[in-house]
C-alpha cells in the first residue's frame, strides 16, 4: 500500500471539485474542466470592480505538496535555498519553507516522488486556496487578519503563515497587488463567505482564474 | 432658536437643515449639529434625569465626558447627545424618567426618600422583611438605569466590522500636541496613525477660533502621510494594541510606539446644587458657542480656579452674554483677570460659588469669599447660567493602561504622569504642557522620539530633540489654585459624583462606616463606577476622602483605570457575525437531502435526515452511509514511526502488519483517557492514524509535542481536512462495495480490521474494515476533492440494496448498542482505561516506556471506585444524560453518560459509571433523574451482537 | 491579553495565533514513586516572574517552541526551538 489515496482523482470519469464550487456557481461563475478539476475560469461581469477595488478567485485546484526532511535536503528538492519568511518561485510553483524540516510547494507540477532524503505527501486537498488581487486586497485582509501585510513589512514574495479569519492559513504575496492564501479545505465555505462579505463591502467581486492575468505573479527567482 | 452669528470655527452648515424628533416632538438642526446642540438651540435645558434621585440634569461638559445627556437614538440606549451627530429622521428619546422628562414621578426619591437611599442602601434599607427583597429588587431595578435595551433584535440593523491597522506610531488625541507629534514622526518617514475623538482634529484650538492655523496643521499632517481617524474613540491599550471605535468600524491598531496626547479633563466644582441644569463647565459653554454657535445663556456667573474660567468669561462676554460676576478662587489677580476687569466685568478675587438654586434650571447663584462661614459675605445673582472651571486632570487612563504611573502633583492639584514605559510618550496637557506653544513643542518632541525609536531620524532631528527638551525645561507654567473639596455645605445637596448621585455627605458617611480606602469607597458608594468612569468624580472623591481622613491625596491615591475608556456598543466589539465553521466536502449533498445540520465541535454536521431511529434501524436491517470526514487523520512516517506510536499508545502498534488495523486508546501520563481511534499500517514506515472528530487538533498537537520532546526520525502530516471519509455499514454493505470495486470483498478476501487500497468510481481510496456501528462496515477514505464523487457513486450503487444515509444521532444509537464509548461523552478527565472497561487496550508487558505507563501500572493494581457499564431500562423510561446513579444507601455514586431508545431492541439502553461492586451483569441500580427514580439492570457486554459475530461475518 | 509573540519560524504574531503548552516540566527519566508521579502530573510551579514555557504556532507553521516570558507583564524575553 502507499499514500496514493491522498492525491485527488482526475481521471476520465472523475471530476475533482473545490468546496467553494457552489458559492462560485451562485455568483454566476463559468466553469471549465482544467486537468480534471472543475474550475471557475471567468465571471460575466467586467473586471472594473477588481481593478478599482478587489477581486478574489478560487484556486483550490493548485497542487500542494508537503516536503519533510533535513533543511539541506529541502533546499536540494526545491533547487534553491529556501529562506524563512519568503516564498521562492520555481517551476511555476511557490516553494515555502515552514520550519527547518518542513516545506510546502504550491502550484505548477512540482517534482513528485521522493527526492533524496525528502518525504513528499500530497496535501492538495488539505488546503483550499484563494487569490486576492487589486488595490484594496490588503485592506480586505485587514478586515479579518491581524498579520502585518504593509508593503514595507511584507514585500513581494513574502511568506506569512498565520491566522486568517480565525483559522490557520498561509499567506503569500505573489505580486505587487496579488496575494495567495491557503487554508483548511473544510473551512472553504466559511472562508469564501468571510472574503466575499468584506470584499463586496469594499466594492469587489469574485474572479475566474483566467481573469487573474491582469495582476501578474512576480517573476521567477533566478536563484 | 438661540443661534449666534456665524462663529469662526463653527462646525455647522447653515445651508443644510435636518430634522429629528425628541420624545416625539420635531426638532430642526443644521448639518454638523450634535443632538444636544440642536436641542439646546431649540431651548431644551433638561436632558436627563439622574440615576438615583431623578433630578433634572442638563448639558455640562458638552464633550462626551459627563453622563448628563445620555439618551436613546432609534431605540438604542447609552448615546451621548452632545457628541452624537444629528442624522435626518432619527428618533431620540430620553431615558430614566417616568412618565416624562418634565414630570418624573420618581423625583420623590430626592424629595422624600434620600434617607432611604444612603450608600450601600441595597444592604441596609431594603433587607427586611427578607421575603420582600424580590419585590424591592424589581422596583429598584426599574427605578435605576440608563435606558432599556431592546430585548430582542431579529437581526443586526447595522453592519459593524473590524479593521486591523499596523503602524509605526499611533498618536492618540488630535489636538495641537497630537498633530505636531504625528507630523513630526511622519516627516521622518514613520507610518503614523492619528486618532481623534472629535468631529475633526483640533482639540482646544477649535474653541480658540484658530481655524486657519488648525487647517494648516491638519493639511501638513495629511501631506506627511498621517492617516487621520476622526470621530474615533480609543477604547483602551492592551499590550500595545489599541482598539478604536469609529462609526461602524473597530480599528485594531497595533503599533510599537504610542504617543498619547489625550489632553485634560476639566473638573467641576462641588457646591450646593452643582448638578442643576444651567451649571456648565467652562469648556462646555465654549464648545456650544464656538462649534455650534449656540448661546449657552443670557446672564452668567463664572467660578474658576484658573485662567480657563477667565478665558471662558471673556469669550462669552464678547458674544454678548451678560457676565454678572466672575468668582476667581485664586488669591491673586492674574493678567487675564485684570484684562477682563478692564472690560467692565466684575471679578471677585478669592471668591467661589457655594450654591445654585432654581426650579427647573439655575435661577440664582450665590458667591462668597473662599473659606467664609455663614451668609454674611454672600453675593446673590439672578442668572440662567453658572460656568464653572475647577481645574483639570490629565486624561491619563490610556497611558496608565499602557504602563504609565501617576503621582499627586500638589501644585496642580491633580494626579500627573510620573513615569512612562519604553515606547510610550505623553504630550500636551497630558504632559503638563497647557499653553499652546508648550503643547506644540511637547508634541513635536514626542513625535521625533517615537520615530527615533523605530530607527528613523536625522542629525537635524536629533538636534531638534535636544533643542525642544531645553525649551520645555525652561518654560514657565500658569498658576492654578486647588479648589476646596466642597463649598456650600449645609446649603443643599453637593454632588461629588453626578453619574451615581453620590453627595459629599455620602462619601463622609461611607468613611465613617469604615470604607476609608479609595478602592473600598468606590465599591461601596459606586463613585467612579458610572458612565463618566471617574472623569468628573475621581478627583472630588479623592479630595473629600483626603480631607475627611487627614491623609494627603498622594496617600489616598486613585482607583485603577480600566478599559473601555468610552462606552461602546457591544455590536462594535462583536464584529462580523460569521462563525468559523468546518464542513465536510460532501456537505452540499447533506443539504440537498434535507439533513438537520447542527454544530458538532467546530463542524457543521448532519444530525439526522429526518428519522433518526429509522436511519439506525436501516443500518441494522439493510445498509447505511454516514459522512465521517470529521475524523482526525494523521500520517505518521519514518524509520522510528512504529516505536513512536508504541510510546504514545498503551498498546503495541509496531508489530502491526501492513494492511492491518488496530484500535487504540491514547492515555495521558496520569493514565487518563485522552482520545481513541484506529491505527492502520500502510507500509513498514508509514502509519495512518485516525482520531475522534473533537480530538483531531489536540491529538496532532500532542503527537508533535512529544516528537519535539523526544526527537526521532518521524514525520507527521495532518490530513484531517484533506480526506473525506464515508462509512458504509450494514448487512448489505459488502454487496454494495463489491458493486463499485474490483476487489474481493468476501469475508476471507477482506477481513475484519483489514485495510485495502482500491479505486472506487475511478478514485483511489483507502478502505478500513472496522465496525463502530456494529455491522459489517467499511470506512472509505478518499481525497476531499473527490468526496462528493465517491458519495454519489456509493449512493447510486446502494439504491437497489436499500442504502440510506444516516446522521450523527443514529450513529450514536448504533454505537451505544455496541457499547462503543465516545471519548468525552462516556469518559471524562478522570477516566482510566481500566475504569472504562477496556483493560485490553493497555499492554503493561511492553518492555519500553510509554505515556501513562507508570500511572496505569498503579491503576492496574487497584479496583476503580466506579466503572463504566451498560444498563437497560424498559421502553419509555429514558433517563437524561448526566442523571445520577445512586448507591445502596441512596447517595450519589455515579452518573449516566449516554441513554437512547434502541429501535432494533425495542427498549432503552445506556451507559453509566456505577460503583464497582455492582458493575456486573444482572445487577440492579437506581438512577435518580429530576425527581424520578428508575431501576436499571446492569450489562457489561454489548447489547447488540455481544460476541461480534455479525461484525466479523 | 493581547501581547505578541515571535514564532522562531514565522515571525511576530498576535498571541491568539498560538496555543499555550504550559510551563516546561521534566518527565521523570526513571520509574517515579507514586508521589513523584503525581507531582509531575498535577503540580506546577506557577511562577510569578520569568518562566520557560511551551508555545505552539497553531495558526501558522504548527511547530512547538520555547518562550521565556514574564508572567507578570507578558513580556517575552526570548524564543527558541526545542
Amino acid at each position: 500500500m502507499n499514500l496514493d489515496f491522498l492525491t485527488p482523482g482526475t481521471g476520465a470519469d472523475v471530476v475533482a471539485r473545490s468546496s467553494m464550487e457552489s458559492q462560485s456557481r451562485a455568483a454566476a461563475g463559468r466553469f471549465e474542466l482544467r486537468d480534471g478539476w472543475n474550475v471557475a475560469v471567468e465571471y460575466s461581469r467586467s473586471m472594473d470592480a477588481a481593478a478599482a477595488a478587489v477581486g478574489w478567485a478560487d484556486v483550490s485546484h493548485l497542487t500542494k505538496l508537503e516536503l519533510q526532511g533535513e533543511s539541506d535536503a529541502l533546499d536540494a528538492a526545491a533547487g534553491a535555498r529556501l529562506p524563512f519568511g519568503a516564498a521562492v518561485r520555481r517551476h511555476d510553483a511557490w516553494w515555502c519553507r515552514l520550519t527547518q524540516t518542513r516545506a510546502l510547494a504550491v502550484g505548477g507540477q512540482p517534482v513528485r516522488g521522493d527526492a533524496a532524503g525528502v518525504d513528499v505527501v500530497d496535501v492538495t486537498s488539505s488546503f483550499a486556496a484563494l487569490t486576492l488581487v487589486g488595490p484594496l486586497a490588503r485592506e480586505v485582509f485587514a478586515r479579518f487578519c491581524a498579520i502585518d501585510l504593509r508593503p514595507r513589512v511584507a514585500p513581494v514574495r513574502a511568506l506569512r503563515p498565520g491566522s486568517v479569519g480565525r483559522q490557520p492559513a498561509i499567506v503569500i504575496r505573489e505580486g505587487e497587488l496579488r496575494f495567495l492564501f491557503l487554508f483548511g479545505w473544510a473551512t472553504s465555505e466559511y472562508m469564501w463567505s468571510v472574503v466575499a462579505d468584506a470584499g463586496t463591502h469594499l466594492g469587489g467581486q469574485p474572479l475566474g482564474v483566467d481573469q487573474l492575468a491582469a495582476f501578474p505573479i512576480a517573476e521567477a527567482d533566478g536563484a | 432658536m438661540s443661534r449666534l452669528d456665524q462663529q469662526p470655527g463653527e462646525l455647522i452648515d447653515r445651508t443644510r437643515t435636518l430634522s429629528f424628533t425628541f420624545d416625539g416632538k420635531k426638532v430642526t438642526a443644521y448639518a454638523g449639529d450634535t443632538i444636544a446642540s440642536a436641542l439646546y438651540a431649540a431651548g431644551r435645558r433638561t436632558f436627563s434625569r439622574s440615576f438615583k434621585y431623578h433630578r433634572r440634569r442638563g448639558l455640562m461638559c458638552a464633550s462626551g465626558q459627563c453622563p448628563n445627556c445620555i439618551c436613546a437614538v432609534d431605540g438604542n440606549p447609552g448615546v451621548r447627545a452632545c457628541t452624537e451627530p444629528v442624522r435626518d429622521g432619527i428618533a431620540v428619546t430620553h431615558v430614566n424618567a417616568r412618565p416624562s422628562l418634565e414630570f418624573d414621578a420618581m423625583r420623590a426619591t430626592d424629595i422624600f426618600g434620600s434617607r432611604l437611599t444612603p450608600p450601600g442602601f441595597y444592604y441596609k434599607t431594603f433587607i427586611r422583611p427578607r421575603r420582600l427583597w424580590p419585590l424591592y429588587e424589581k422596583i429598584l431595578r426599574n427605578a435605576a438605569g440608563l435606558g432599556k435595551l431592546r430585548s430582542f433584535q431579529p437581526e443586526r440593523e447595522w453592519r459593524t466590522e473590524y479593521r486591523r491597522r499596523h503602524a509605526d506610531v499611533l498618536v492618540t488625541g488630535g489636538g495641537l500636541a497630537g498633530l505636531y507629534a504625528a507630523t513630526a514622526a511622519a516627516g521622518l518617514g514613520a507610518d503614523v496613525v492619528l486618532v481623534d475623538e472629535g468631529p475633526e482634529p483640533g482639540g482646544q484650538l477649535l474653541l480658540d477660533g484658530r481655524g486657519r492655523e488648525l487647517a494648516a496643521l491638519v493639511a501638513a499632517a495629511a501631506a506627511a502621510g498621517v492617516e487621520i481617524i476622526d470621530r474615533g474613540s480609543a477604547l483602551g491599550c492592551f499590550d500595545g494594541l489599541v482598539p478604536v471605535w469609529q462609526n461602524d468600524t473597530l480599528h485594531q491598531i497595533r503599533a510599537p510606539q504610542h504617543v498619547f496626547a489625550t489632553g485634560a479633563i476639566e473638573q467641576p466644582l462641588v457646591f450646593a446644587g452643582n448638578d442643576l441644569p444651567g451649571v456648565m463647565l467652562a469648556g462646555g459653554a465654549r464648545r456650544l458657542a464656538a462649534l455650534y454657535a449656540v448661546c449657552p445663556g443670557t446672564r452668567a456667573v463664572v467660578a474658576t480656579t484658573s485662567d480657563r474660567g477667565i478665558e471662558a468669561a471673556s469669550a462669552l462676554h464678547a458674544l454678548g452674554v451678560e457676565i454678572l460676576a466672575v468668582a476667581d478662587l485664586r488669591d491673586g489677580e492674574s493678567a487675564a483677570a485684570a484684562a477682563l476687569k478692564a472690560e467692565g466685568v466684575d471679578v471677585l478675587i478669592g471668591h467661589t460659588v457655594v450654591a445654585a438654586t432654581g426650579a427647573k434650571q439655575v435661577e440664582h447663584a450665590t458667591v462668597t469669599p473662599v473659606g467664609a462661614t455663614g451668609t454674611a459675605g454672600d453675593h446673590n445673582f439672578d442668572c440662567d447660567l453658572v460656568v464653572v472651571s475647577g481645574g483639570t486632570i490629565p486624561a491619563s487612563s490610556l497611558p496608565l493602561q499602557a504602563g504609565a504611573t501617576t503621582t499627586y502633583d500638589a501644585e496642580r492639584g491633580h494626579f500627573a504622569i510620573s513615569s512612562l514605559p519604553p515606547g510610550v510618550y505623553a504630550a500636551g496637557e497630558l504632559a503638563g504642557a497647557e499653553e499652546a506653544e508648550l503643547a506644540a513643542w511637547s508634541g513635536e518632541l514626542a513625535g521625533l522620539r517615537a520615530a527615533a525609536a523605530v530607527g528613523l531620524g536625522t542629525e537635524h532631528s536629533a538636534a531638534r530633540v535636544a533643542e525642544l527638551e531645553q525649551l520645555l525645561a525652561g518654560a514657565e507654567r500658569a498658576t492654578v489654585t486647588v479648589a476646596p473639596p466642597v463649598s456650600g455645605v449645609g446649603r443643599g445637596k453637593c454632588f461629588a459624583c453626578i453619574c451615581e448621585d453620590v453627595t459629599s455627605k455620602d462619601i463622609h458617611l461611607s468613611i465613617e462606616e469604615g470604607y476609608d480606602s479609595i478602592e473600598l469607597s468606590k465599591r461601596y458608594t459606586t463613585v467612579t463606577m458610572g458612565p463618566c468612569q471617574g472623569r468628573m468624580c475621581q478627583l472630588p472623591a479623592v479630595r473629600l476622602m483626603a480631607q475627611a481622613t487627614g491623609r494627603s491625596l498622594g496617600d489616598v491615591g486613585v482607583t485603577t483605570a480600566r478599559p473601555p475608556w468610552v462606552s461602546v456598543p457591544m455590536g462594535i466589539l462583536g464584529g462580523r457575525p460569521v462563525e468559523p465553521a468546518k464542513r465536510s466536502p460532501i456537505h452540499g449533498r447533506h443539504r440537498e437531502l434535507g439533513a438537520t445540520v447542527r454544530w458538532a465541535g467546530d463542524w457543521r454536521r448532519p444530525y439526522d435526515y429526518g428519522d433518526p431511529e429509522g436511519e439506525a434501524l436501516n443500518v441494522n436491517r439493510a445498509a447505511g452511509l454516514i459522512d465521517v470526514s470529521t475524523l482526525g487523520k494523521l500520517i505518521v512516517r519514518g524509520p522510528d514511526a512504529g516505536r513512536f506510536l508504541d510510546r504514545l499508545y498503551p498498546n503495541r502498534l509496531s508489530d502491526l502488519a501492513p494492511g492491518r488495523i488496530r484500535y487504540g486508546v491514547i492515555s495521558s501520563d496520569a493514565g487518563r483517557i485522552v482520545d481513541d481511534g484506529t491505527v492502520c499500517r500502510i507500509d513498514d514506515e508509514t502509519f495512518y492514524v485516525t482520531t475522534t472528530s473533537a480530538g483531531a487538533g489536540a491529538v496532532d498537537e500532542w503527537f508533535s509535542w512529544w516528537l519535539a520532546t523526544w526527537g526521532g526520525d518521524v514525520r507527521l502530516t495532518d490530513v484531517t481536512q484533506g480526506l473525506a471519509a464515508i462509512n458504509l455499514a450494514g448487512p448489505r454493505a459488502r454487496e454494495i462495495l463489491a458493486g463499485v470495486t474490483e476487489l474481493d470483498c468476501s469475508n476471507d478476501g477482506f477481513r475484519y480490521l483489514d485495510a485495502k487500497q482500491m479505486q472506487i468510481a475511478g478514485v483511489q481510496c483507502l478502505i478500513l474494515r472496522i465496525g463502530f456501528v456494529g455491522e459489517v462496515g467499511y470506512e472509505i477514505h478518499c481525497p476531499a476533492a473527490n468526496g462528493q464523487h465517491v458519495w454519489d457513486a456509493l449512493m447510486e450503487a446502494g439504491a437497489e440494496h436499500g442504502l440510506r444515509p444516516f446522521g450523527l444521532e443514529p450513529q450514536r444509537i448504533l454505537r451505544l448498542q455496541k457499547m462503543h464509548i465516545i471519548v468525552g461523552q462516556d469518559t471524562d478527565s478522570e477516566s482510566t482505561p481500566f475504569g472504562a472497561g477496556m483493560p485490553w487496550a493497555v499492554k503493561l508487558d511492553k518492555d519500553d516506556d510509554f505515556i501513562g505507563k507508570w500511572a496505569l501500572e498503579h491503576y492496574a493494581q487497584q479496583t476503580p471506585a466506579t466503572m463504566l457499564v451498560g444498563f437497560t431500562l424498559p421502553d419509555g423510561e429514558l433517563p437524561t444524560e448526566g442523571a445520577v446513579v445512586l448507591d445502596e444507601s441512596g447517595d450519589p455514586a455515579g452518573q449516566v453518560t449516554s441513554a437512547r431508545r434502541s429501535p432494533v431492541l425495542g427498549h432503552t439502553i445506556g451507559m453509566a459509571w456505577v460503583p464497582a461492586a455492582v458493575a456486573q451483569d444482572g445487577a440492579q441500580v437506581t438512577i435518580s433523574d429530576a425527581g424520578r427514580q428508575l431501576r436499571a439492570e446492569i450489562r457489561t457486554r454489548p447489547f447488540y451482537d455481544p460476541d461480534g459475530e455479525v461484525l466479523r461475518s | 491579553m493581547s501581547f505578541t509573540l515571535e514564532c522562531p519560524n514565522c515571525g511576530v504574531r498576535e498571541v491568539t495565533d498560538f496555543g499555550f503548552g504550559g510551563e516546561i516540566s521534566v518527565r521523570p527519566a526513571e520509574r517515579p514513586s507514586f508521589r513523584e508521579l503525581n507531582t509531575y502530573n498535577y503540580f506546577r510551579r506557577n511562577v510569578a516572574g520569568v518562566q520557560r514555557e511551551w508555545w505552539y504556532h497553531r495558526s501558522g507553521c504548527r511547530a512547538w517552541f520555547i518562550a521565556e516570558r514574564d508572567t507578570t507583564t507578558n513580556e517575552v524575553k526570548s524564543v527558541s526551538l526545542p
